[in-house]
């Protein structure tokens, strides 16, 4: 089958455009109001956070790894803000210090990933319940509010036809894109998927590397958790429940091997388009949340099956 | 204590029982204990020890087959969600507003559905060749939302008495739970030590290449490992989910995390190939004691909002600790 097709037609995104499209008609005979364009951009403030998190995992999931904890670091992040801001911090000063507790997590795992070789799986699984923890112990679940309206205006303020938050997402896009296409480290962590002993042999500085990378995936969490809570102008401990869920599905379903080595930021983008679209459809046609957590667990197996029937799988 | 059968001898087994995790893990219980004992004599009442002891039965039950997920070099983090899809089903089944099936095929039933799930999970790890995380991630998510479209926002609260017989009642004043838990560790231990099906999955475990050319059925066997936990899963839900009157979505939620905690702090590397019995199921023991700990010591809602930490710290630990214990295991 492979074969026969044409290799354009067959990388993932193109299939997800098509299949983006054939959405869009199921989705425009189902339920019309959905398509109209105000309807979209009132919904599409709710994508960034996902999004913003998603090129960080793109890049760590690239090498091989996985980050389970980023939606734990969220809640972490938040609650240090939500707390400072009660104790009396300006809010700029909370919001870097969440940002300085988001990236601390982050190096915390990279940490204990280079260090002791464990697949970082375990070690996220263990830190998602350590940082989630500590959020709640230190916050006694309660939900944290009153921020200043300047703060609050930045989740919700739009320029030049995007909310801030998209403009961050953009800047941060950009950047991944340089790194990916036009600096040393898109090889190097391209490299590291492929093979990592031969990129060590080849004197890469993989753990280093790596130590960055989840750093970075801390940092993009605390920023999401920030970006959250100016959108709802609350924090609580049980913010970014499940959220890795959604990260993770939309950067498999863009096309970037699990195995690392192997997918591009487009095929992320649209996955996370598709995902967004998803998810809002599912709310919006039968607002029934319980379907959605279903939709989404399928569509990460199944995007993981086709990868795997593909042909993306790398030869053991 | 390791299923490889060599024999070595008296000394060097007491040497390797006092550097061993679970000479470790079998020390730190005590100490709590007694260091419990001394702060609050009715810690040591029998009444408390048996509620810890119904406590950590579900854990023990699905540590068992984890255990052997783990070894076999693979992870499942649906367990919770598959007991809450579980409990949903079984209380679904039984009700008499709901189906109104006899106590009996409710039973059943669940075991089947707790197998059927088990296997689907082993079936994509096994044959479709995809990564254990994230068919047990997509899962932990899918089966939440099962769980909660069986549920329909409802909570179940008429369970017969047959089932909550299950899970309150005691035969010889020992609770049918912890009969229940005794059974299932036994047939594990059987299963480890003296099966074909034990030998396999600790060598798929240690070593996949070598297993493969030696031509064991790696497929089949992690797609009977899983089918197994998901066994278990029903059996742990069919004893606990009864001791409590209400049946909700909520049941479970956690529970994965709990689980690969008691598997991982017990002595099970991650890596696959390592794992005793005895390590998971003290693991299983201590996490449950910590949090009765908790409430004994009075920190009143802390205990709750601070053990998810606590589990998340142990998980920690324990990978820090595993290269120690390994390099002794392995001289």
């Amino acid at each position: 089958m492979k074969a026969r097709l044409p290799s354009w037609l067959m990388n993932p995104e193109s299939l997800l455009i098509g299949l983006g499209m054939a959405f869009w008609l199921i989705m425009g005979k189902l339920d019309h109001s959905f398509l109209q364009w105000e309807v979209q951009q009132e919904l599409s403030t709710h994508i960034w956070e996902t999004a913003l998190m998603a090129l960080p995992m793109t890049l760590i999931i690239l090498t091989g790894g996985i980050d389970l904890s980023i939606g734990s670091i969220m809640s972490l992040s938040a609650v240090t803000a939500g707390l400072l801001h009660q104790a009396g911090w300006p809010m700029p000063m909370g919001c870097l210090a969440a940002m300085v507790v988001g990236m601390a997590c982050g190096w915390f795992n990279g940490w204990f990933i280079t260090r002791f070789k464990v697949h970082p799986l375990m070690i996220t699984l263990a830190s998602m319940a350590a940082f989630r923890g500590i959020a709640e112990g230190v916050s006694q679940a309660r939900p944290l509010s009153g921020f200043p309206e300047s703060f609050t205006r930045m989740g919700n303020d739009v320029w030049l036809g995007l909310p801030i938050a998209g403009w961050i997402f953009a800047g941060s896009l950009a950047m991944a894109a340089w790194i990916m296409h036009a600096h040393r480290l898109g090889r190097c962590i391209h490299a590291i998927g492929y093979n990592e002993q031969a990129a060590r042999f080849s004197g890469l500085r993989v753990d280093r590397m790596l130590l960055g990378l989840y750093t970075l995936s801390g940092l993009s969490a605390a920023m999401a958790a920030i970006l959250f809570m100016a959108r709802r102008n609350t924090a609580k401990a049980d913010i970014g429940a499940g959220v890795e869920l959604g990260v993770i599905t939309a950067v498999v379903m863009g096309g970037v091997s699990i195995f690392g080595g192997r997918g591009t930021l487009a095929g992320v983008c649209l996955g996370l388009f598709l995902i967004h679209e998803t998810r809002e459809f599912v709310s919006w046609h039968w607002s029934r949340d319980e379907l959605n957590l279903l939709a989404l667990g399928v569509l990460l197996i199944l995007s993981v099956v086709f990868q795997q029937l593909l042909g993306h799988k790398r030869a053991s | 204590m390791n299923p490889s059968g060599s024999k070595p001898n008296v000394q060097q087994a007491w040497l390797s029982l006092l550097r061993s995790r679970t000479a470790g893990l079998a020390c730190f219980t005590t100490l709590i204990l007694v260091w419990m004992s001394l702060w609050n004599p009715t810690f040591l009442a029998w009444s408390n020890m048996r509620d810890i002891a119904v406590a950590a039965a579900p854990v023990c039950i699905i540590s068992c087959g984890l255990m052997l997920v783990l070894v076999l070099g693979e992870i499942d983090i649906s367990v919770g969600s598959m007991m809450g899809v579980l409990a949903a089903a079984m209380g679904a089944m039984a009700s008499a507003s709901r189906w109104h099936l006899p106590p009996g095929v409710a039973m059943v039933g669940t075991l089947i559905l707790g197998v059927c799930i088990g296997a689907i999970n082993g079936w994509l790890v096994a044959y479709l060749k995809v990564p254990s995380i994230m068919v047990t991630l997509g899962m932990l998510t899918a089966l939440r939302g099962v769980t909660e479209v069986i549920m329909g926002g409802q909570w179940i609260t008429d369970l017969p008495p047959e089932l909550r017989y299950l899970g309150t009642g005691s035969w010889l004043e020992i609770p049918i739970c912890l009969w229940v838990t005794a059974t299932v560790v036994l047939i594990s231990l059987w299963l480890i030590h003296r099966s074909t099906l034990g030998r396999r999955i600790y060598a798929i475990g240690s070593h996949p290449k070598a297993a493969r050319l030696a031509g064991l059925p790696i497929a089949r066997t992690q797609c009977l490992v899983f089918a197994w936990t998901g066994f278990l899963t029903a059996v742990a839900t069919l004893v606990s989910v009864p001791q409590l009157s209400v049946v909700d979505s909520g049941i479970g939620v956690g529970m994965e995390l709990l689980v690969v905690t008691c598997v991982v702090v017990g002595g099970t590397a991650v890596s696959g190939g390592i794992g005793n019995l005895t390590g998971v199921l003290l693991g299983a023991l201590l996490m449950t004691m910590i949090s009765t700990v908790l409430i004994f010591m009075k920190l009143g809602e802390n205990a709750t909002y601070w053990s998810k930490a606590i589990q998340g710290l142990f998980i920690l630990g324990a990978i820090l600790l595993e290269p120690w214990t390994r390099s002794r295991k392995k001289p």
